[in-house]
């Protein structure tokens, strides 16, 4: 059966199996591991490699520079470049999170380089003392390093992304250590790295931190430790002793875990954590593998290796394979360990008799009927754990064959497995060579994969897998047509633009903006230019014109807008950087900027605005300004004190008043003003001769009334003749103010004087408004009409008359509604009764 | 809160607009002990506190005070925090005035983004006090950028608005922003209307009476019931509805102490005098009203409201307005009916033009000489430069009414005793038929009009749904009535609104109205707005 040969390859170590499936046999040539520096990124990540200038090799006919080189998983060349740095020795090499590889040099110096072999600027300096000290050792985490000086000084970054190097307490030791640890920051106490060291003679692990050093292990250890390695969480510590024992305890060296011989007592080359339960220790030629128990595993090999550790399990690297060394699944055990009567390896039994057309199937599932549900979880989890696609696939197929007699199985479980195989089998292809297990996916997240693909330039895979998996495609697309803008220095901004176009359109609510930014970054301002025209935001597309220099461009974009707040941004940026002629030109041209311009400075830049106005010849509102300023002097009276006849003010409006002469559309503002000046003059006179401070700033017609009521008809006479008042509006100013000062007396002289120009009305109402009936009745039989007649004797009362009056004016309408009027009085009520029955009005009630 | 209006009514969900605009308040005042609230003025503030929170309109004008006041706290060696949040954004001409006053650093700047005000069930405002004037004397179009964020987040929250018309020239732009906001930041079309379900509850609530020392405010929204009833009638036909209901409170009580009464009737009548206390509010307001109305001058000033509006008397209405000049009566009421004048003949001859002004000048002051000059600029009072079209446009619309009856009425007319508001004439058409068929006539009145479509809605296959001066929404399919938003640019009128309500309740009516505005005002406001004295 099928089934034997797969646990064939599976090694027994105490109760578990493991199993080394190649992943990819190398497609390098001529990379002898044995002759390198190597450094393999966790995740399925990159390697490094680099000659080794501690080791002396042979050249074969090349060149004596050394270079660095990249390639994927599957030995894909990725990029390279020469290694020219000055600094000593290559001291460590390692990828952090973010995929930069980093390089310590002997004096101290960190090279970083991208997946495309390209220098990350700038260069990192661990100081001073490393580099009078020189580096000896390092050790790097996920994003960061410790580097040990010659002087057993020790040095930390911890963390790359703000690279600055903090000094760690000395740990007062004369030699250098055996061995150096780290436990990442996540996984300590205090939040900060603690370096663990295995000294020289001194059975016990000194931990380093910036404020301290303790000494652990004391009592636990019986002799110095010559090789460590943290697990993956940071609780356990695996090392190997002085006397050829794999010690585990943990992290604080409080208990012993598991204590093995091994076979010899040479230090281990390398020693590393498979998974969270078993050790692999790395001679030259074997890797044994220990568990907890049982005896370990021996794995030959005739070539070196690199152990690359992940999070379940070693990936191990070889001159011609990259393997994955990991422990078998539990629900691949229950399906292919000899001899499985598991309903899983039942189901998977079934199927394969299906496949035959055997009545064996029917059978099979019957005898697993209760536990089908666990059987199909169980293949759909085998599945995901394949790298082989043949095997996911039949894995699949019984789980849905499993399925279709289960009605109470999670529909979209085997749906949500083909997506995520169909994901991982995309990135495992050797091309890409990211051969990520289904753990190691879910702990990655799809997104950190779509950057990575992103940054190797895999853009079109990691499009692929966004859209397929639903999500934002912006990204990619972002980067992209950024990567393209910086690769493209040959093609020209027309050409350039039409591809960014098809492909930014992709995406709705992209930020072209963002990528004309870039252009402009890389110095193709006509692009950017381009580019930012298709930006829809016009938030985003305003600023970033301004910063390209196309203000012109901007205020007319941010206009269009209707944004106002943009229309000022784009004003200040243009005020503040041309000469003010050539921003009154600017502005002129363009209402909208004008006007917020001249708002903005009608409120603060007062004196600035004149300037405006007179450079583009609107004399009317500079008249308008100064006419203004001129009740400034009102408001503050200091500025007024002391000068006679107001001398400054009518000055300002005498000013305004020859502006406004210059354009003939303005002679009634000039007129005024002129008016105004002369009025201020008279009334300066007035307060003068009277003593009285109150008829500056009052109205011409408040000037007269005043002048009347204070008895001073011929001060009053002369405004009327300097302001040529009407006589109709003589007339009703002197009836008024007489009636203020209830003179009724001249009032009846005033009326006598010759006949008014506009009727009595103003005699009967100025009575009527100080009611004074009496005086009323003197002017009211004088009017003219009688409807008016009516209503004035209706308004004192005079039921009889109003009616008379009214009947004259045969109104029906007026008798309705004066009938209105004296709705309380009933015998005024019949009055108008009886009055609209005699003129037979109808409707009118 | 008993003055707030209730919404529980309102169609769309305004509730959660006001709740919104609650919680963004708290925040900003979050955890502040001992709050004391100040207007700002340019006068100092006198107070032990030593946090000072601005909320404040971001125009550019009023960061004066701000920067007088902290200036004023500098020299007198003060040590405040300040806190400035601008209604509803900061804005780059705002903090500009406090960069040049070298205030920037000392102010912590947020936002408090009201952009929306509920007034009424069916009323909602921006509350742009000066947005007529700013646009149509200073050309600050700020307003307009506002109105349509506004609407655009109401569509946020109920919906695309599938269709949208809009008459003159600030409406349309405001149509075009709004669609450009959509191109920028969609509102996803498949986010459901949330149309609240207009079932009618009235809760019997009683307005309780704030005692601030003498003066007395009364709330006048849908909460009161009474007022509900009343706010809408002529006001001629106010008293009579009042006086009829007291009479039958009155009967009640009669009956109540003559004839034995069973205790449910006996419950029903206390119900009733529960109502009692607004019936004798409303009285007494009715009664302080009449005072006005019944004034000759009130009375006069309609009159002739009408003989302007009738366009057939020119000298009539001249001598008028003159005459109220020469006898100093209040200017923004001369001014009321200067403008319609003015309006309605598109301009005054030159010589009336420039004696009217000159009268206004030597009545009032010089000082005015800026108000007139913005009513010039605004297009109110102006030279006559054409031919008016106003006759032509008032018989196509029917906007003089003649024998209408204000207690039963049967056009919107009756709000202004025979004269149908022209605004609301559009709507009415906009409503019935779009604009296609008065095209003619709007080409005649000042201003572009627009018709679009926009996001298709999926839901409601067809039909044909509209809007007033602005915006439509869509014909739900449980039966209740479609919305219609109609937007005033520059301000709406309680008796606009008044005839708003009434077509919304006429039968065969397809759609529920709510009006947006950017400020509730009348005749006077909004003159006033346009006053501007010099010194």
């Amino acid at each position: 059966m099928a089934n034997v040969s797969v646990a064939a390859e599976w090694q027994l170590l105490y109760n578990r199996y493991y199993r080394k499936p190649e992943l990819y046999p190398m497609r390098w040539k001529h990379v002898d591991l044995a002759r390198h520096k190597v450094a393999g990124a966790p995740f399925g990540g990159p390697v490094a490699v680099i000659r080794d200038d501690s080791k002396i090799v042979q050249l074969h006919a090349e060149s004596a520079l050394r270079k660095l080189r990249l390639f994927n998983s599957a030995g894909h060349p990725l990029a390279d470049a020469v290694w020219r740095h000055p600094g000593g020795r290559l001291i460590g090499m390692s990828w952090n999170d973010d995929l930069t590889l980093v390089c310590v040099v002997q004096d101290g110096t960190i090279y970083r380089y991208d997946l495309h072999a390209q220098l990350v600027e700038p260069n990192i300096s661990m100081g001073k003392e490393c580099f009078e000290q020189n580096v000896a050792d390092c050790a790097f985490w996920g994003n960061g390093v410790v580097c040990i000086t010659e002087q057993n000084q020790l040095f930390c970054i911890p963390d790359f992304r703000n690279p600055k190097p903090v000094p760690l307490a000395d740990p007062m030791i004369d030699e250098p250590p055996r061995c150096i640890a780290v436990i990442e920051p996540q996984y300590t106490m205090s939040g900060n790295v603690e370096v663990l060291l295995g000294v020289a003679d001194d059975p016990v692990v000194l931990v380093v931190e910036e404020d301290g050093v303790q000494r652990l292990g004391e009592g636990l250890l019986r002799g110095p430790l010559q090789k460590m390695v943290v697990s993956r969480d940071g609780k356990w510590l695996a090392s190997f002793t002085h006397d050829g024992r794999l010690l585990v305890t943990t992290s604080d060296l409080t208990g012993i875990i598991i204590e093995r011989e091994c076979e010899s007592s040479l230090p281990p080359e390398q020693i590393a954590w498979c998974g969270m339960d078993a050790v692999l220790l790395y001679w030259d030629d074997m890797l044994l593998m220990m568990g907890p128990d049982g005896d370990p595993v021996h794995y030959l090999y005739d070539e070196p290796i690199i152990l690359i550790p992940e999070c379940d399990g070693v990936r191990i690297l070889s001159n011609t394979s990259m393997e994955f060394l990991q422990r078998v699944p539990d629900s691949t055990v229950s399906i292919f360990t000899i001899g499985s009567t598991s309903p899983a390896a039942l189901l998977y039994d079934a199927l394969d008799h299906f496949d035959r057309r055997s009545a064996k199937a029917d059978e099979n599932l019957r005898l697993i009927k209760p536990s089908l549900p666990e059987a199909v979880e169980a293949c759909v989890d085998a599945s995901g754990h394949e790298f082989d696609v043949s095997r996911q696939r039949t894995l699949l197929r019984a789980a849905s064959y499993g399925q279709a007699f289960c009605s109470n199985f999670q529909r979209d479980r085997i749906q949500e497995m083909c997506k995520i195989l169909r994901v991982l089998n995309a990135v495992r292809n050797p091309e890409i060579g990211i051969p990520l297990s289904i753990q190691q996916y879910k702990l990655l997240s799809p997104s950190v994969l779509i950057g990575r693909l992103i940054n190797a330039h895999r853009h079109l895979l990691a499009l692929r897998i966004s859209e397929y998996l639903g999500m934002n495609q912006e990204v990619v697309i972002m980067h992209w047509a950024c990567s393209k803008i910086t690769a493209s220095l040959s093609i020209p901004d027309a050409t350039l633009l039409d591809i960014l176009l098809d492909k930014l359109k992709l995406c709705k609510g992209i930020s072209y903006a963002a990528v004309a930014a870039h252009a402009d970054k890389n110095g193709r301002r006509k692009l950017a230019a381009m580019l930012v025209d298709h930006e829809p935001r016009s938030s985003k597309q305003v600023p970033l014109l301004l910063s390209i220099g196309e203000e012109d461009t901007a205020l007319m974009k941010a206009t269009e807008s209707g944004d106002i707040d943009l229309v000022y941004l784009v004003l200040f940026h243009i005020w503040q950087k041309r000469q003010s002629l050539e921003f009154f030109g600017t502005i002129q041209a363009r209402p909208l900027a004008r006007d917020l311009f001249i708002t903005y400075a009608r409120c603060y830049k007062h004196e600035y605005l004149k300037d405006f106005f007179l450079s583009t010849g609107q004399l009317q509102d500079v008249a308008f300004l100064l006419w203004k300023e001129s009740w400034e002097f009102v408001k503050n009276p200091m500025a007024s004190k002391g000068s006679p006849l107001h001398g400054p003010r009518i000055k300002l409006i005498e000013k305004a008043q020859s502006l406004f002469a210059e354009t003939k559309e303005h002679v009634f503002e000039s007129k005024a003003a002129e008016e105004h000046a002369k009025l201020l003059r008279i009334q300066h006179e007035l307060e003068v001769t009277t003593k009285q401070a109150i008829f500056v700033d009052s109205s011409i017609s408040d000037t007269i009334r005043t002048c009347i009521v204070l008895g001073n008809h011929r001060a009053a006479m002369r405004v009327k003749t300097e302001f040529k008042v009407s006589e109709k509006r003589w007339y009703w100013l002197k009836v008024f103010a007489l009636a203020t000062i209830k003179d009724w007396v001249a009032l009846e002289k005033f009326s006598k004087e010759k006949r008014p120009p506009i009727g009595y009305r103003p005699f009967v109402e100025a009575c009527i408004e100080a009611d004074e009936k009496a005086e009323a009745i003197k002017y009211i039989p004088k009017l003219a009409d009688p409807r008016e007649r009516a209503e004035s004797y209706a308004r004192i009362g005079l039921v009889k008359e109003a009616a008379d009056a009214a009947s004259q004016a045969k109104d029906g309408e007026l008798l309705g509604r004066l009938k209105l009027t004296f709705a309380q009085n009933a015998a005024a009520s019949s009055i108008f009764d009886t009055l609209r029955d005699r003129l037979s009005f109808p409707g009118a009630s | 809160m008993a003055q707030i209006p209730n919404l529980d009514n309102a169609p769309i969900n305004l509730i959660s607009i006001r709740e919104q605009s609650q919680k963004e308040l708290i925040n900003i005042l979050k955890n502040e002990h001992g709050v004391e609230l100040r207007h700002l003025s340019a006068d100092h503030i006198q107070t032990d506190c030593t946090k000072v929170v601005y909320l404040v309109r971001s125009q550019p004008n009023l960061m004066r005070h701000i920067c007088s006041n902290i200036h004023h706290d500098e020299s007198k060696g003060l040590q405040r925090e300040y806190h400035v949040y601008f209604v509803p954004r900061r804005t780059v001409v705002c903090e500009k005035v406090l960069e040049e006053e070298k205030l920037h650093n000392m102010v912590t700047i947020g936002e408090y983004p009201l952009y929306i005000v509920p007034m009424d069930e069916d009323v909602l405002s921006f509350e742009l006090d000066l947005a007529y004037k700013e646009c149509q004397v200073d050309g600050d179009t700020s307003s307009l950028w506002h109105i349509a964020k506004a609407i655009h987040k109401l569509e946020f929250s109920f919906g695309v608005i599938p269709n949208l018309r809009a008459k003159g020239k600030a409406s349309v732009r405001v149509a075009d922003i709004l669609n450009r906001m959509q191109a920028e930041e969609p509102v996803n079309s498949s986010d459901f209307l949330n149309i609240k379900n207009g079932s009618i509850e009235l809760d019997a609530s009683i307005m309780g009476l704030q005692q601030e020392g003498k003066k007395t405010k009364v709330p006048l929204n849908s909460s009161d019931k009474l007022f509900k009833e009343i706010r809408d009638l002529n006001f001629e036909v106010v008293v009579q509805i009042l006086r009829q209901k007291a009479t039958s409170m009155k009967q009640d009580y009669t009956e109540m102490t003559t004839t034995s009464q069973s205790v449910s009737e006996l419950k029903d009548f206390v119900k009733k005098l529960n109502s009692l206390p607004e019936i004798t509010r409303h009285i007494n307001l009715a009664q302080h009203l009449t005072t006005f109305t019944s004034k000759p001058s009130f009375m006069g000033q309609l009159d002739m409201e009408h003989t302007i509006v009738e366009s057939q008397s020119y000298d009539i209405c001249f001598d008028y307005i003159e005459e109220l000049i020469h006898k100093q009566e209040p200017l923004t009421t001369v001014l009321r009916l200067l403008i319609l004048f003015s309006v309605t003949n598109s301009g005054l001859p030159k010589k009336h033009f420039d004696y009217l002004r000159r009268e206004l000048l030597h009545s009032y002051g010089f000082e005015h000489i800026t108000t007139l000059n913005n009513l010039e600029k605004a297009g109110l009072f102006k030279k006559q430069e054409s031919r008016s079209n106003w006759l032509t446009i008032k018989r196509a619309l029917q906007l003089v009414v003649e024998d209408t009856d204000t207690a039963n009425p049967n056009d919107i007319s009756y709000v202004f005793s025979g004269y149908a508001p022209l605004s609301i004439r559009l709507i009415q058409h906009a409503i019935r038929s779009g604009w296609r068929p008065v095209e003619e006539i709007l080409k005649l009145l000042p201003g572009p009009h627009l018709e679009t479509k926009r996001g298709a809605f999926s839901n409601s296959p067809s039909f044909d749904s509209l809007s007033g001066v602005s915006t439509g929404i869509a014909k739900v399919p449980d039966g209740r009535r479609a919305l219609v938003l109609v937007v005033f640019v520059g301000g709406v009128t309680f008796a606009e609104i008044s005839a708003l309500r009434f077509l919304c309740s006429q039968e065969g009516m397809a759609y529920d109205l709510i009006i947006a505005t950017t400020k509730i005002v009348n005749g006077q406001t909004l003159v006033e707005t346009f006053m501007e004295k010099l010194g």
